[in-house]
């Protein structure tokens, strides 16, 4: 009982521990990227390489004053940051950050918590993301916050659309809704030197789910939530010190959830990299720390991504969203999935 | 063992909530936090999937729609339009004791029904074989009714007749 | 087992969460002035209140996205069963006609212009 106890404590504070630790060296990344690709120097003075600039930030976010406005909602005012912080960080507690680990005379799995049905679950928490904006843009009492809340949501849910196809489609392919099997059918090499991910199964797929990712973590060129030059900042409008740094958190961390999930199915989660498994060799310890590195690898690879698109494209304007959404990742959704299932039915057969 | 009397407990209050709440505001958010301890109580049970299943459809789509109303009209308006009523009162105290009744009639009577339910994974697992084989029928006469649904909604909420005959 | 580690998660979480604003309530400036307690409209003083008529897109995409939401959670059960069956082609033949159905409402809602937002 104690040892069950001091287990699910243990894997609670390191998964949160993850992407927490990471968040504000994935915000230094993403200022000095921003200055590496408009050619300016970006943060630089405080420590070396401005690294220390992230926790003078959130020194500042703590010292600033709280604006509590008088025509707010109260509770639902303060209930919104926490409810975004929250939901963020749920999905995370069935990502596997490593293989199942025999360890102490039984199999260890680094989860939070261990369910074969564990992929339904973090999307269907990562789809409550939504409620976090509506109450911030609602409580706000505010026609930007409200606008913004409001286009952030409708645009969340279309995109959950052709995100949700894509994975019928990976289920079906995977033939297993199990992420640890997800991941134990990606480990092979084409000609010993190709990766047999599943990005090069169902490149549709993995197409509509990272448009699905940014579009429902809210970045360029879908933060028409906070489309600063048309309403201000959208549903954190209203907020300042740490429950705007809540905010803001929870929009990294969603993002990290959902790269952490596009990675599982499409590029081999924890699987290492290749030239990984040179060095590893048949040390079991040795393999859960590259396990381990590969998917954090993986991961930050996928944070420059965001931060390299957030400088490259424009922002959309609203109907070429609505329209992008509706009318063409939809159906396209919608023909891979039938296109895949005829193929592997008339393949098998 | 207690954490089971905890969830069904904050049911009942957030269900009581939803109905005799004043603000509509409150009665929305309040469904939404009666249908995620739901998906709770499903995932105690050992069902991740039909908690999944709940979340997103019940709390992430049903609910959704529930707090766009509450955002997109004027609430300021309707502030009194949940007085109390002695009527709301007994009609509900009516249907809640015809409800325990049958709860009751069931329990006592051990019916076979209840005896086999065993919600976990697996059995939903079991549950989807049926689905798919005996009753595919009934499956994709759900498909129609949806299709049904979404000619509904649509010929409901848009103007276009309204607009034609104000041409005329 | 698994609903322990859930709650354990998620307790934890949200007092993550509340210990974040709670720092910054005690250790944040306390100076209320009038004028920063008021709405926000790009310095200007405050139109009109902030519910006002909205447009009903908003609304139609919610319940098409709860329609549309059902029809693929009826695909993830189906993608499950489908390798479990033997009855391979009786599983494609219902897909087809579920994806024929289905596809028969995104037309309509297409053609119908519901979800046009250029005019």
């Amino acid at each position: 009982m104690l040892e069950a106890a001091i287990e699910i404590l243990l894997k609670t504070v390191v998964i949160l521990a993850l992407p927490l630790g990471a968040l504000p060296l994935i915000i230094h990344v993403e200022r000095r990227g921003a200055a590496f690709m408009q050619k300016r120097l970006g943060p630089n003075r405080v420590g070396p390489f401005g690294l220390l600039q992230p926790l003078a930030d959130v020194a500042k976010f703590m010292f600033k004053e709280e604006v509590h406005p008088t025509h707010v909602k109260p509770f639902f005012y303060t209930a919104a940051p926490v409810v975004a912080l929250v939901v963020a960080l749920l999905p995370l507690a069935c990502i596997p950050v490593a293989g199942p680990i025999e360890a102490f005379g039984r199999t260890i799995f680094p989860e939070v918590f261990r369910s074969d049905m564990g992929i339904f679950f973090a999307f269907a928490v990562s789809a409550l993301g939504s409620y976090g904006i509506l109450l911030a843009g609602w409580a706000s009492n505010n026609k930007y916050s409200m606008l913004g809340a409001l286009r952030a949501c409708a645009q969340m849910v279309s995109y959950e659309l052709s995100l949700s196809t894509s994975v019928v489609a990976m289920i079906f392919v995977y033939g297993t809704n199990d992420i640890h099997q997800m991941i134990s059918s990606q480990t092979g090499y084409w000609f010993g030197v190709i990766p047999q991910w599943g990005f090069f199964y169902q490149p549709v797929a993995a197409m509509l789910f990272l448009v699905g990712i940014f579009a429902e973590s809210n970045r360029l060129p879908f933060d028409l939530a906070e489309g600063e030059s048309e309403i201000v900042a959208g549903y954190h409008l209203e907020y300042s010190s740490m429950k705007f740094a809540l905010f803001f958190m929870a929009e990294y961390i969603h993002m990290i959830a959902l790269s952490a999930l596009f990675i599982i199915m499409f590029f081999g989660g924890y699987s290492l990299l290749p030239g990984f498994d040179l060095i590893a060799g048949n040390n079991p310890a040795l393999i859960v720390v590259l396990q381990v590195a590969s998917l954090v690898i993986k991961v930050a690879l996928m944070i420059w991504f965001f931060v390299w698109v957030r400088w490259t494209l424009p922002r959309f304007r609203y109907d070429q969203l609505m329209n992008l959404g509706w009318e063409r990742l939809l159906p396209l959704g919608i023909a891979n999935l039938i296109v895949t299932v005829l193929f592997v039915y008339f393949r098998n057969r | 063992m207690a954490i089971d009397i905890l969830l069904t407990l904050l049911t009942v209050v957030f269900s009581l909530m939803v109905v005799f709440s004043k603000k509509t505001v409150v009665a929305a958010f309040s469904l939404l936090m009666t249908l995620l301890v739901i998906a709770m109580i499903y995932f105690q049970l050992g069902t991740v999937f039909l908690s999944a299943v709940q979340v997103l459809v019940n709390a992430g789509a049903i609910a959704i729609l529930f707090v766009f109303v509450m955002m997109l009209i004027n609430l300021e308006q309707f502030q009194n339009n949940r007085e109390k009523s002695k009527w709301k009162l007994i009609v509900s105290t009516l249907t809640m004791l015809v409800l325990l009744g049958v709860f009751a009639l069931v329990i006592n009577n051990n019916i076979e029904a209840l005896s086999v339910v065993n919600l976990t994974d697996n059995s939903m697992k079991t549950l989807f074989a049926k689905l798919f084989d005996v009753y595919y029928l009934p499956f994709e006469m759900a498909t129609v009714l949806l299709l049904a649904s979404i000619v509904a909604s649509i010929v409901i909420t848009s103007h276009d007749k309204a607009e034609k005959l104000e041409e005329k | 087992m698994e609903f322990a580690a859930f709650i354990v998660f998620f307790l934890i979480a949200c007092t993550l969460a509340g210990v974040l604003l709670g720092i910054s309530s005690l250790l944040g400036q306390k100076r209320k002035t009038v004028r920063e307690m008021d709405i926000y409209e790009s310095g200007v003083n405050p139109v009109g209140s902030a519910t006002r008529q909205y447009d009903i897109k908003f609304y139609v995409t919610a319940i098409l996205f709860l329609l549309f939401d059902v029809e693929i959670v009826f695909l993830l059960p189906w993608a499950m069963a489908y390798k479990e069956t033997t009855n391979t082609g009786f599983m494609i033949g219902g897909f087809v006609f579920f994806m024929v159905i289905l596809l028969v409402g995104y037309i309509f809602v297409i053609n119908s212009k519901a979800l046009k937002w250029e005019e």
